[in-house]
């Protein structure tokens, strides 16, 4: 690894990555990311943008650390940990944060149907989605309140993107990017 | 009554209950990991405040959040509906605020959208004082 460091870096370079991380996220290790985040963008940016990205960031973190394939329970705290990769950077001056993590296979279906009904979506439409389903009860499998690919489409300044790549007959890879 | 005094966390906002001026306040930021966890302990103070809540008080509540995630989102929105339905229901005197700062252009927004799904309470934007 320490000859591809370099390497590795370069890459990031090229595609505008600000900050990247890979492994087991926790919500604790969120917040932090979440500051220095904030902390690295107030000094370029008006606080509106700021507060945009750190949306965006927390929903696709929260959803790697609910929904992630790879879980883990810490010991003594009832806090969870996803693995996944999450990156934040700027592309022909726009900002990014793309994220992905490991899904079951039979999952895809329909993730893939909820997401591409949302990228085919107007503002307006987003607008009264988010509002019928912030009214319906909380969907039993879901975590939080099945609300943040809604909430992505509607911060995003163009419709997210998305893509599986298939690891095993059990599992594949889910990513996502979402544009500011 | 038992009195509400929850402290603020990098990830929670401050919710305290002021008895002299039967004012609730929310203050902060809300994208905890467990959202239910931490709203129980509201409800279940809310819940026994409006049994007790007398017609001729004016409970006010004061939300300032400058961020919350969709989850919590949610929770507000069925903070407002128990609300709402302690006054369409019991006859309840409840105001709430929703303070935003005019310079947070999303602020505005949610609570525009909050104050479309309501009908009976009484919801206030307020623009902070700066």
């Amino acid at each position: 690894m320490l000859e591809k460091l370099y390497e590795f870096k370069q890459m990031h370079d090229q595609c505008g990555v600000m900050l990247c991380f890979s492994g087991y996220l926790s919500q604790e290790l969120m917040t932090g990311i979440g500051e220095t985040l904030r902390n690295k963008l107030k000094q370029e940016e008006d606080s509106n943008v700021v507060l945009k990205v750190f949306a965006i960031f927390v929903e696709h973190a929260q959803n790697i650390i609910r929904y992630s394939a790879e879980q883990l329970v810490s010991k003594n705290e009832d806090q969870t940990l996803g693995g996944g990769i999450l990156v934040i950077g700027k592309e022909e001056g726009h900002y990014y944060v793309s994220c992905g993590n490991s899904i079951q296979n039979n999952k895809i279906p329909d993730l893939n149907e909820q997401l591409t009904k949302l990228q085919k979506m107007s503002k307006e439409e987003l607008k009264q989605y988010y509002k019928e389903q912030r009214r319906k009860e909380t969907p039993q499998d879901s975590k939080g309140a099945g609300l943040g690919f809604i909430e992505l489409a509607r911060k995003s300044e163009k419709p997210f993107e998305f893509s599986f790549d298939f690891i095993n007959e059990q599992f594949s890879f889910f990513s996502i990017k979402t544009l500011l | 009554m038992n009195n509400l005094d929850i402290p603020a966390t990098s990830q929670t906002p401050v919710v305290c209950f002021n008895e002299e001026t039967q004012t609730l306040s929310i203050v902060g930021e809300c994208y905890p990991e467990n959202i239910s966890k931490f709203s129980s302990p509201i409800f279940s103070w809310l819940n026994s405040y409006l049994e007790c809540l007398e017609e001729q008080v004016v409970f006010t509540v004061n939300i300032e959040l400058v961020y919350f995630n969709s989850s919590s989102s949610k929770m507000l929105l069925d903070l407002f509906d128990r609300l709402e339905t302690a006054v369409s229901e019991q006859q309840k005197n409840i105001v709430v605020n929703w303070i935003y700062d005019p310079e947070n252009e999303s602020a505005l927004e949610y609570g525009e959208e909050f104050k479309e799904d309501l009908n009976d309470l009484t919801f206030n934007l307020v623009e902070k004082e700066i």
